[in-house]
């Protein structure tokens, strides 16, 4: 039910501890960033889990990583210094963005755990990056193979797809439904969704949301007046206590472009071709992180296309503070959601939010956003 | 009584002519009937170098105006303001912002307005790389292209050999597939010759700058830090032209009879250092301020890596100066052979690059080669606010240093946006480590 | 033989005077904008106590951020040495130093002599320095030593960010009109300079035992933090922390 996604989310080390004692021949894999070819774990019958933030100040990271480098990032390393993913067997990253992979070398420094490092393109506009992620694909396979020490064959690849993919499509009819005027799901539920689905076994998570889709969303109203449509878009967020303010002042969230939001899940794998080629083209061709999306700017027709079709009044742009990726992004993405008549509100987040004066802006912005309506 | 004989450097004045030359060049290449490319000079220089073309690099760019910036605020402060009116975050990389700001503000550094390229071309060394001439390109509307640049794994993380071919054979693809952009946006044919001499000059280049950091191995150190900026600049620049080869045979053969007569750059030598970052480019005076308790900094990975080619030898486990073509017995016939030696070149032989992607165990290990190679003492870290790609690992580079019972200290700073430096806080620091040192001011 | 130790602090100016190895006489003034002056008041206090004029003292070293701004001193050292010098005098098993001075915050390691092994220093961040305290006992309208108090009143938990001050300023904002109590925040905010001295002391790797100087040092409410910040059988303050900069001027001044 849509409770679980909560109840995951906030228990993500019992939810893990639980599922290796149930499956105690089974592997944990923790990885830090979406571009992690989830299906090759699946596949190999590994759980991959995103490791991801507590929110709380923490006093360990500092002599790992400067202060000027992402508190996610930072907050990522904690977790893992604090020992609070010890039940992991093993860790790995894809070609990310410079924060999160020092956070990644870190752990690899100080925790004695077997890593694993998929050097991932970042031109995602060049021919070339899919047959080079395709070979790179493959030479990870065989390093999980002999990991696990079990061969991965195509039929293995084909199983893995077709549960990932289960999720993106599952997790995307959720999504559709947020687009009727009245939708069933709130932004905040549609967030614990998507991240408790980085920290489940999409096996299990996937009755979750065919349950949740065939008999608890049909006829639900997630508020009798959803008020405001937003939309929500930048980097890695998963603050609760954010989105649960926003939408208590009578605005609904009812898209994103987050990599805890609808980047992880929007497209699925590619129909032709042999498995590694199919799941390289599904990573080359998602909505792109803001690093991989150059020469051309590919996010930005997506990003409209998005606030057009679910309607929003307006966006709010939020990152983590010193998140290079998105400051790099922003001027162009805000002026041009703002040409296509998206008013933006720019937000900066830390760990934890002074919720105080969030709010006044949030306020703010919504009441502009109503006069606007009225006009 | 200073320790060593000191002999200013007759490269000097050339070398300073040679830096001049490339701004007042690129304000005039339209009259002279040339393109004008733009983009990261941490690129591939010798690429468009296949057109009669001169090239405004945005780093080296950066760097004079926030050098220039100290007794002219309206080539350093101003870009800054221009950047963060136009909403782009103060965090954001410093040269980025002074590019974008000078191209907004409409201003060039040699005076008149921001020179217009023909089209826009960069490697993504780092998260800000690509995006950053993107952004040129949206204001200055020309066409853009980058190419994508993974490099190698340090030795420390054994990666396999169809890994690497995997990389090459992506950097080679993109460079061929650039070619035929760069075609289709000039409508001029590519001249695979002039782009195959610009390999060969680029390789020699870098090898030759590596040969001549070797020299500071010994003690005294023929260069110091600071001017060794004012010689490694000049492969910054112009690496893939025949000026620079000839520069850095004649500085070579200057250094090597420095060593052989003993002539030092620091007369009070006493503390060797190995710095690392980029300086901060407007406060260049801190390391004359190190001199005076005879502390000079003899290498950074910076400095000796950025320009430098340096190639792994496994026997001895350390990097040595890297062969060119020529070095190496191997003539380049074609497009292709070039594009394949320069792949392997920049992926196998960069180390500098290679570092602003990937720290940890890999980094802290060549930086403690470099630190026990060039005989030195201690270590300063420049907390770089400006480049995070210089500033990945440093923190664990500052452990890892101390664990090895290397003294070594960090100070916080930008290496172009001086409103992120404290002088007083710096110097105070520096006097706090000399004095745990046990070292004191000798003049 | 009499010695002298100045520590000119970016708020205030401390003088000790030592007499074989013993204080004999301790001033503390406010520098402002002058430190001369404040200089000036203080070694009038610290003679007044000591019973002896100038001429009397042998050899004064100055310590401090500001020391360059008044005379009177004939070497200088840097505090981080000071402080090392100072604390392995009155507590040789002490192997980390945590100064919190008004506008630094400092992370020393020492060996067994006193000697500094490594040192760290917050950069341009208020908020592991004394102007932090005294920017949060503002917002919380009280003392600084009414503040220590309160946050002994409290055994809750509640986090606050302070990588920066602003930030940490607007969130105590935030609880207070939440109509938290007042106990808990200030905890909170203890918690917090605790967490960003940890922090801090983390760069130098914390080896017990550990000491804590600084005229924030006084604060009980900060004290209990970092005892449980640092998980720490026990935190050693030693009797007017704010003078262990001046008092180890004064040591290493005998002792050249």
């Amino acid at each position: 039910m849509i409770a679980d996604f909560k109840s995951i989310y906030e228990n993500r080390h019992n939810y893990a501890r639980e599922w290796k004692e149930r499956n105690n021949d089974h592997k944990i894999f923790g990885y830090m960033c979406t571009y992690m070819p989830e299906e090759i774990l699946y596949a190999a019958r590994v759980l991959p889990l995103r490791i991801l933030g507590a929110h709380e100040p923490q006093n360990v990271s500092e002599p790992h990583i400067l202060g000027m480098f992402c508190p996610f990032c930072r907050d990522v390393l904690a977790q893992g210094v604090l020992g609070r993913y010890d039940y992991l067997d093993a860790i790995g990253i894809t070609h990310s963005c410079q924060h999160i992979h020092q956070a990644y070398e870190s752990w690899v420094l100080h925790k004695k755990i077997k890593n694993f490092f998929i050097p991932t393109p970042n031109n995602h506009q060049t021919s070339r990056a899919l047959p080079y992620l395709r070979g790179q694909l493959e030479i990870f396979k065989e390093q999980i193979e002999e990991w696990t020490g079990s061969e991965i064959g195509d039929e293995d690849l084909l199983r893995g797809i077709d549960i990932v993919d289960k999720t993106r499509m599952l997790m995307g009819a959720v999504y559709e439904t947020r687009k009727s005027d009245i939708p069933s799901i709130s932004g905040l539920d549609s967030m614990y969704m998507v991240v408790a689905s980085q920290m489940a076994d999409k096996g299990e998570f996937n009755w979750i949301l065919e349950e949740v889709l065939g008999s608890e969303l049909p006829g639900r109203a997630a508020r009798e007046d959803p008020g405001i449509r937003l939309m929500i878009i930048g980097s890695e967020d998963d603050d609760a206590g954010f989105v649960e303010m926003v939408e208590g002042f009578g605005a609904s969230i009812v898209v994103d472009d987050h990599c805890t939001g609808s980047r992880y899940f929007w497209n699925v794998t590619e129909k032709e071709g042999d498995p590694l080629t199919r799941i390289a083209e599904r990573y080359i061709k998602r909505p792109p992180c803001p690093i991989k999306d150059f020469p051309a700017r590919n996010r930005v027709p997506h990003l409209i296309g998005l606030a057009r079709d679910f309607d929003v009044a307006g966006v709010i742009v939020i990152q983590q503070k010193f998140c290079d990726p998105h400051e790099l992004d922003k001027v162009a993405v805000t002026k041009a959601l703002e040409a296509a008549g998206y008013p933006t509100l720019y937000l900066e987040f830390d760990v934890t939010v002074p919720l105080g004066p969030f709010r006044i802006r949030v306020e703010a912005f919504l009441e502009m956003l109503r006069s606007e309506a009225l006009f | 009584m200073a320790r060593y004989k000191m002999e200013p450097l007759r490269c000097w004045d050339k070398a300073k002519e040679l830096r001049r030359s490339v701004y007042e060049r690129v304000a005039k290449a339209r009259e002279n009937g040339k393109i004008i490319v733009a983009g990261g000079t941490e690129s591939m220089l010798a690429l468009p170098a296949g057109y009669d073309m001169e090239f405004l690099g945005g780093e080296p760019y950066a760097a004079s105006c926030a050098f220039a910036g100290v007794q002219d605020p309206g080539v350093c402060r101003e870009f800054f303001e221009a950047a963060e009116n136009a909403r782009y975050p103060r965090d954001l990389c410093a040269y980025m912002r002074i590019g974008v700001g000078s191209l907004l503000a409409d201003k060039y550094l040699a005076g008149g307005s921001y020179p217009r390229p023909t089209f826009n071309l960069q490697t993504h060394i780092c998260d800000t790389h690509g995006k950053w001439y993107q952004i040129m390109s949206d204001i200055e509307n020309v066409p853009y292209n980058a190419i994508d640049y993974v490099p190698y794994a340090w030795e420390t993380e054994n990666e396999s050999e169809p890994s690497k071919k995997l990389k090459r054979d992506y950097l080679v693809g993109q460079m061929l597939d650039v070619i035929e952009w760069m075609e289709k946006v000039t409508g001029q044919k590519y001249d695979d010759e002039r782009f195959i001499n610009a390999v060969n000059w680029e390789c020699e280049s870098t090898s030759l700058w590596a040969q001549c950091c070797m020299l500071n191995r010994t003690i005294p150190a023929v260069m110091d830090e600071k001017t060794m900026f004012s010689f490694y600049v000049i492969a910054v620049l112009m690496r893939q032209r025949k000026e620079s080869v000839d520069f850095y045979t004649e500085l070579l053969d200057e250094l090597k009879d420095r060593q052989r007569r003993g002539i030092a750059a620091c007369p009070d030598e006493q503390f060797r250092f190995v710095h690392d970052s980029q300086p901060p480019w407007f406060a260049l005076d801190v390391f004359r301020y190190l001199e005076r308790f005879g502390a000079v900094s003899v290498a950074a990975h910076y400095s000796i890596g950025l320009s430098g080619g340096w190639t792994y030898d496994p026997e001895l486990d350390t990097w040595l100066p890297a062969l060119p073509p020529k070095g190496a017995g191997v003539e380049l016939r074609t497009r292709q052979e070039a594009c394949e030696w320069y792949a392997e070149w920049l992926l196998a032989y960069h180390t500098m690059l290679r570092s602003l992607r990937w720290s940890g165990r890999g980094k802290n290990k060549r930086i403690l080669d470099i630190v026990k190679k060039w005989n030195a003492d201690g270590m300063i870290i420049h907390l770089n606010r400006g480049c995070e790609g210089t500033a990945v690992g440093q923190m664990e580079l500052h452990r890892f240093m101390n664990d090895q019972g290397i003294p070594c200290m960090t100070y916080e700073g930008n290496v172009a946006d001086s409103r992120e430096f404290d002088r007083e806080r710096t110097i105070a620091k520096i006097e706090t480590f000399m004095e745990t040192l046990g070292r004191k001011k000798l003049y | 033989m009499v010695t002298a130790g100045m520590d000119v602090g970016a708020r205030t100016v401390k003088i000790v005077i030592l007499r074989d190895q013993r204080i004999v006489g301790k001033g503390v003034a406010t520098a402002g904008l002058e430190a001369d002056r404040a200089a000036e008041k203080a070694w009038e206090e610290a003679l007044k106590e000591a019973g002896i004029s100038k001429a009397d003292i042998s050899k004064v070293f100055a310590t401090g951020s500001r020391r360059g701004e008044v005379g009177g001193f004939d070497d200088e050292v840097s505090e981080v040495v000071a402080d090392g010098r100072a604390i392995n005098k009155v507590n040789p098993e002490i192997r980390t130093v945590l100064d919190v001075g008004a506008e630094e915050g400092r992370a020393i390691k020492i060996n067994s002599e006193g000697r500094v092994l490594e040192f760290a220093v917050n950069d341009k961040c208020a908020a592991g320095a004394g102007a932090f305290i005294e920017a949060m006992a503002r917002a919380m309208q009280v003392s600084t030593e009414e503040f220590g108090a309160l946050s002994l009143q409290s055994v809750k938990t509640i986090p606050i960010n302070a990588q920066c001050v602003i930030f940490a300023e607007s969130e105590v904002v935030s609880l207070v009109h939440e109509e938290t109590d007042r106990a808990d925040i200030c905890k909170a905010i203890d918690d917090a300079i605790s967490d960003r001295l940890t922090s801090m002391a983390r760069r130098v790797q914390v080896q017990p035992g550990v000491a804590l100087v600084g005229g924030a040092a006084r604060g009980v409410g900060l004290q209990r933090s970092l005892t449980t910040g640092l998980q720490l059988d026990e935190l050693f303050v030693p009797d007017d922390p704010e003078f262990v900069g001046a008092y180890g001027a004064a040591v290493i001044a005998a002792e050249t």
